[in-house]
């Protein structure tokens, strides 16, 4: 009885020591204006995401009556070709354009991570055939490798998206965790862990990987930005079309209609701007996050 | 004795800026030399296969369609037809697919990309004569002008960091950092070309009014239809090259050997361009160069956008009228050519950055 | 001494490799023909000047580098380092950098960073009995109350208390043995004696023995007191002995120069402020010849000097030299003039 009364006050005593520490971490990120900017702005895309179907019950219903009507209370972006509103279409993508974000980024960074590490911990000839295989997508041009991809397998979940777009881009950031841990290899702390005998993956996981961690969670973010420039991309030539209300794919829509019709114009101009916004928020995000973890001594 | 020589070397090492002895020794290096050649070789070799294996695993019997091609445009009947497409292709499917690849690799070394079976005559080799230099022409200018727009107005802003020009440059980076190119490009067209109708929207040049050569009216027609692709590159590449020269410029500002040639009593401008503008420059020369390389990959969407007959369209046009032998041959160069180019750079670098260079 | 050695390093040669020109490799050949023995208890002193080895050399004991050639004998096995399955010998020798900020992860709390090593070690031990260690060793250290320290990160502490952390987390292991590197170079003049006084009284208490290297012959002499001395020069021991014998009198004509190097703190003393020596210039590391290494600095230098020479045992300690007839034996400090 009393052992277990021990454990769990032991439990308790580090998960409070580990919750203090978080919490004061998390204090310490979210005082830099930027950051919460960002991260509060990207909430909002989640939540539209999640609700705004439920918020705006607007119809996509074709109702040819009603084509290119201009924005007003009952269809705030207006109405496209065939009716449909175009306020709701914008929205119904944004879950869509998120998604694909997130997975390329979790993605790029589990495999970019893993890779790096083991890449640059160990050395030797792994380190040389995984630097080559890097290499080889650092090298290969990635848009025309994703028409043939697109040719060759026919694109019709967010994941299969995201891992397309994520084969090219694991490797410029297991470039970038290799070359960090071979110095920190080198570090002081790390070789009297081998003087006193520490494991191999105690060393890896808690010693480089804490170290490592900030530039990984600025990555992930950028992923996420190159992610949706890659999509978007990928979706206006007309490839990956299995999802009409995409942003991506309803900018190609407007853009084969004419842009020379100022209606159409005005249809791409919404997820444009809905674009942009989420960049500028990401980049806040990344920015905040880089001044708060990486304080720089010299600069300013 | 020792002594001496050690003190002659020094003597001769510090005379000359451009010492040839301690480049002679560097070429010497084969060590150097010969492991980054091998590098390029080795990522050139699996590009290859990769390609090779991915475009075997597309569905459908290219012979086939190759085949039914030759079958319209020559009026041959089906077999023969058949015959000549697997002949041209290199292609059998019953063949073994080793012995396949080494014959591919054999018309690589002979010069042969890929040929087309839409059109005779055309091979990857043609159509990158006729539109590699459209696809460099708009990429190699942007990226010139970005350069030197860029770090030129990042070490300005650099030095007056508290004034309004470093926050206009800041929010200048934020937001054309989160355009991307080609939505720039559609912002660009419909503004200037069908609002405005300033410039034309799309194709190099105007087929009707000019004829190409090297007149003056073909010229300047060019550069009037070039100017929105460059201008929808420059506005975007602009802001990361002043990031990172910004970033460079205060991180050189902050060494001592600054604050000593100021101490010195070295002229403001001297500093500047000696001290400060060489030093700054000097990481941005890799990803000045390496962006180069990157121009060989086509801008496809760019290209899209535009319709500009570059190498990017024609890939993504060939590869929706299924014809892959050419398409292959696309990829395989513009990777080559960035395999190329970064090897270049790696070969280069030490010349200009005295602290990579070794002995 | 009867006994048998705790350490024994055995014509320890290491030789590094450096790419040079036209595929041919230079060998910088950074310690040549070490022999150590270390006693249990001990305190051993390592000096010399920047660049003569001695961070290899305890890089070597510690196991953490292989020398190229050559034996290490730790309790009459012979070992291979770090990298070797017998962790049961390589746990009882430890190693305190000179660096303290760079010893520690910056990311971890110093209680962390005590605590992984000891539950290494044992992992049947519990988080009670850890902790209690813990608490035991910061009290060793003299860093109470403990818990202050203990939640802190490195970069909050000051040099001199990291240092003590270094020592608190080398001796949590109950090693035999510490290889201290430089461990008072980085700290301030007037915080060093306590760290000494800490050595000294963990050498005591514990009986552990300690390389101590350094390149101070000041806090050498302090910390060896009752010990012996290893004066290096270019990757050789030119002279090792007790201490006080070498300070005293010593034989070789590097260490001459070391001691006579260290300033008079007297205004008003007006000696012969010249060192013994030949030239400043310091030999070269790569492909070295058999001969002496110091020829080019030796005032007594001839052309024996330029064949293999042996140790030369003298009654108060074993010198590198074949000159050694032509060397004053005066003392040093008769040589400036006053005699404390």
């Amino acid at each position: 009885m009393d052992k277990i009364k021990n454990f769990f006050k032991r439990t308790l005593s580090v998960l409070k020591d580990f919750g203090y520490s978080l919490l004061k971490g998390i204090k310490k990120i979210f005082s830099n204006k930027k950051t919460v900017t960002g991260a509060v702005i990207i909430v909002i895309y989640v939540l539209i995401a999640i609700f705004g179907p439920l918020i705006f019950p607007y119809s996509t219903e074709t109702n040819l009556k009603d084509k290119y009507l201009s924005p007003s209370l009952a269809h705030p972006f207006g109405t496209d070709w065939l009716g449909r509103d175009v306020f709701r279409q914008v929205i119904d993508g944004t879950g869509n354009v998120l998604e694909i974000a997130f997975y390329s980024a979790l993605i790029t960074v589990v495999v970019g991570t893993v890779f790096g590490i083991v890449s640059g911990y160990i050395g030797g000839w792994v380190d040389r055939v995984i630097m080559s295989v890097t290499n080889i997508f650092l090298s290969i041009p990635s848009f025309p490798v994703y028409l043939l991809l697109a040719a060759l397998v026919v694109i019709e979940t967010p994941i299969s998206l995201a891992l397309m777009i994520s084969i090219f881009s694991w490797a410029g950031l297991c470039r970038a965790i290799r070359v960090q841990v071979m110095s920190l290899k080198e570090r002081d702390f790390i070789q009297i862990c081998k003087v006193m005998h520490m494991s191999k993956a105690h060393i890896i996981f808690k010693e480089l990987l804490p170290n490592v961690f900030s530039y990984i969670a600025i990555n992930f973010v950028m992923a996420m930005r190159n992610a949706i420039v890659a999509s978007v991309g990928i979706m206006l030539v007309g490839l990956a079309a299995y999802d009409p209300t995409n942003w991506g794919a309803i900018m190609n829509a407007a853009r084969t209609k004419g842009l020379v019709n100022p209606n159409n114009v005005r249809i791409l101009l919404y997820p444009l701007v809905a674009i942009v916004i989420f960049q500028v928020a990401t980049l806040m995000l990344a920015n905040g996050l880089d001044e708060t973890l990486n304080p720089r001594l010299k600069v300013m | 004795m020792k002594k001496d020589k050690d003190s002659t070397k020094a003597k001769s090492l510090g005379k000359s800026k451009f010492n040839m002895t301690a480049v002679g020794k560097f070429f010497v290096k084969y060590k150097y030399f010969f492991s980054k050649v091998g590098v390029s070789l080795i990522t050139l070799a699996l590009s290859i296969i990769l390609l090779f294996f991915l475009l075997r695993q597309i569905p459908g019997d290219i012979v086939h369609l190759y085949a039914l091609g030759l079958q319209q445009r020559q009026g041959i009947n089906y077999d023969r037809a058949y015959e000549l497409a697997s002949q041209l292709l290199n292609y059998d499917p019953n063949e073994n697919i080793f012995q396949a690849f080494f014959r591919y690799v054999g018309g690589l070394f002979r010069g042969e990309l890929g040929e087309s079976y839409l059109e005779t005559g055309v091979s990857a080799n043609s159509l990158i004569k006729t539109r590699l230099p459209w696809t460099l022409f708009i990429s190699s200018v942007a990226l010139f002008i970005s350069f030197f727009l860029g770090t030129f107005i990042g070490g300005y802003v650099a030095q007056k960091r508290q004034g309004v020009a470093n926050k206009i440059a800041s929010s200048y980076i934020a937001i054309s950092g989160s355009i991307p190119d080609y939505l720039m490009a559609l912002l660009l067209v419909i503004i200037f070309a069908y609002q405005l109708k300033w410039f034309p929207a799309q194709n190099n040049y105007d087929a009707f009014k000019v004829t190409p050569g090297f007149n003056l009216p073909f010229i300047l027609n060019v550069l009037y239809y070039a100017f929105l692709p460059i201008l929808s590159y420059t506005i975007v590449q602009t802001g990361n090259w002043i990031l990172q020269m910004r970033g460079s410029t205060i991180g050189v500002l902050g060494e001592d050997y600054i604050l000593a040639a100021r101490a010195r009593g070295l002229k403001d401008r001297t500093i500047r361009s000696k001290y400060m503008r060489k030093n700054a420059l000097l990481p941005l020369i890799t990803s000045l160069g390496v962006s180069f390389g990157a121009l060989f990959g086509g801008a496809t969407l760019m290209e899209s956008i535009f319709n500009y007959p570059g190498i990017g369209l024609e890939i993504s046009n060939r590869v929706v009228n299924k014809d892959y032998m050419v398409v292959q041959g696309l990829i395989f160069f513009s990777a080559a050519m960035v395999i190329f180019v970064n090897l270049i750079v790696d070969l280069i670098y030490p010349l200009v950055d005295p602290r990579v260079r070794r002995g | 001494m009867d006994r048998s050695p705790l350490m024994r390093l055995e014509n320890i040669n290491m030789v590094f490799k450096k790419p040079g020109s036209l595929l041919k490799d230079r060998n910088i050949h950074v310690l040549k023909d070490i022999n150590l023995d270390i006693y249990e208890g001990e305190i051993v002193a390592i000096v010399g000047e920047s660049g003569c080895g001695k961070t290899t050399l305890g890089k070597i004991i510690t196991g953490l580098i292989r020398p190229t050639s050559g034996n290490v004998y730790f309790n009459g096995n012979k070992v291979s380092g770090v990298f070797s399955k017998d962790i049961s010998s390589y746990n009882q020798v430890q190693f305190i950098q000179q660096d303290s900020y760079a010893a520690l992860n910056p990311v971890r709390t110093i209680y962390q960073s005590l605590y992984a090593p000891i539950k290494t070690s044992n992992r049947k031990l519990k988080t009670k009995e850890i902790d209690d260690k813990i608490n035991e060793l910061m009290a060793l250290v003299g860093l109470l109350p403990a818990e202050q320290y203990l939640s802190k990160y490195p970069h909050q502490l000051s040099g001199g208390q990291r240092q003590r952390i270094l020592m608190a987390r080398a001796i949590s292991l109950n090693p035999r043995l510490i290889v201290a590197d430089e461990p008072v170079s980085m700290i301030d003049v007037s915080l060093r004696l306590s760290l000494l006084n800490l050595m000294k009284e963990l050498n005591k208490k514990l009986n552990m023995s300690f390389v101590y290297i350094s390149h101070d012959l000041s806090t050498t002499r302090y910390i060896a007191r009752n010990g012996r001395v290893c004066v290096m020069y270019l990757g050789e021991i030119v002279e090792m002995g007790n201490i006080g014998d070498v300070i005293e009198t010593p034989r070789h004509p590097y260490t001459r120069a070391l001691i006579q190097a260290v300033p008079v703190p007297d205004p008003e003393y007006h000696g012969n402020d010249d060192l013994p020596l030949k030239s400043m210039q310091l030999g070269t590391l790569e492909d070295r010849g058999d001969g002496c290494s110091f020829i080019e600095r030796c005032l007594y230098s001839c052309d024996k000097c330029k064949q293999k020479i042996e140790h030369v045992t003298t009654d108060t300690a074993q010198v590198l030299c074949c000159n050694l007839e032509n060397v004053p034996k005066q003392s040093v400090y008769s040589l400036k003039g006053k005699k404390k």
